[in-house]
């Protein structure tokens, strides 16, 4: 029996232990659901598994302790967009207040692109390129929320797809 | 946790006195396993003569994280500094288009084929 086709917004929310070693069960999850509950394209498939992979790095690394977990919700709205959220504890003894992430993410910006240094293209370019909104705010217990979204309709992402991006392959 | 597999080895070439060696990757480079991988190409970096030439292949690499790029850059830096050259070959679509949105591919060759890698060295 074939699936109907999904028209109500879908909201999924997953918890996870602060430990790389699940992320790649996370991108294989990413990839598909956006492969299966949406509409957009292969490549933004490929995409979004890199934004909720470094997004989720950045709760890992810089927002939680070792024992602690992170919090990935996606809401998908058939044929408008999605969101994707990350939420961490602010556990780690070191974690930053979203104002402090913000200027660190402008600092990279504008950084070159060979001496930036090992880290700090995930947020500043990764993340920030390939979504629409970015949005980062502290939580009421200390820890960071940071929301993006992406509109399957954006303007810019029609025109980037049919003209300039070699590698877009539209699946019919 | 992802797995990577890798293979250092020597490209033979008409010119004797060129220098070049082949790092392959195989698999996913990510949080989990990126900073355990990395040493292995710093230490051929250093062990190697000043002007080696480098092709990574990445054709079986199916994911990199941002810092796994942060790493490659940091290898062109020190290869540059040694006079050597280093060159990205085969990448596949989704990696070649993450390489690009964070301006990697302005300052490194990227090739499709080893054959293009070869011939830019």
């Amino acid at each position: 029996m074939a699936a109907k086709p999904i028209e109500k917004p879908v909201e999924i929310k997953i918890e996870i232990p602060t430990n790389a070693y699940f992320m790649s069960g996370i991108r294989d999850f990413t990839l598909a659901m956006i492969r299966n509950m949406t509409d957009f394209s292969e490549q933004w498939a490929f995409r979004f598994q890199s934004v909720v992979d470094e997004l989720c790095n950045n709760a890992i690394e810089h927002g939680s302790s070792l024992d602690d977990k992170i919090y990935i919700t996606f809401i998908t709205h058939p044929n408008q967009d999605i969101q994707i959220i990350v939420e961490d504890n602010g556990t780690n003894p070191d974690h930053k207040t979203a104002a402090e992430i913000q200027q660190i993410m402008e600092t990279n910006k504008v950084k070159d692109i060979v001496t930036i240094g090992i880290r700090g293209r995930g947020l500043a370019f990764i993340v920030d390129q390939w979504t629409d909104e970015l949005k980062i705010e502290d939580r009421e217990n200390g820890g960071i929320k940071i929301t993006v979204r992406k509109s399957l309709h954006d303007p810019k992402f029609q025109t980037q797809l049919l003209e300039n991006d070699p590698t877009h392959i539209v699946l019919t | 946790m992802a797995d990577i597999k890798f293979q250092f080895s020597d490209l033979l070439t008409l010119d004797s006195t060129k220098i070049v060696k082949v790092i392959a990757l195989e698999g996913q480079l990510d949080e989990s396993n990126v900073d355990d991988f990395a040493p292995n190409v710093y230490q051929l970096i250093e062990s190697s003569n000043p002007g080696t030439k480098f092709i990574l292949d990445i054709e079986k690499l199916s994911y990199m994280n941002s810092k796994s790029i942060g790493y490659i850059s940091d290898w062109y830096g020190k290869i540059a500094a040694k006079t050597g050259v280093l060159i990205i070959a085969k990448p596949l679509p989704n990696i070649r288009d993450i390489l690009n949105v964070v301006g990697l591919d302005k300052v490194i060759p990227i090739t499709q084929t080893l054959e293009e890698a070869k011939n830019l060295l």
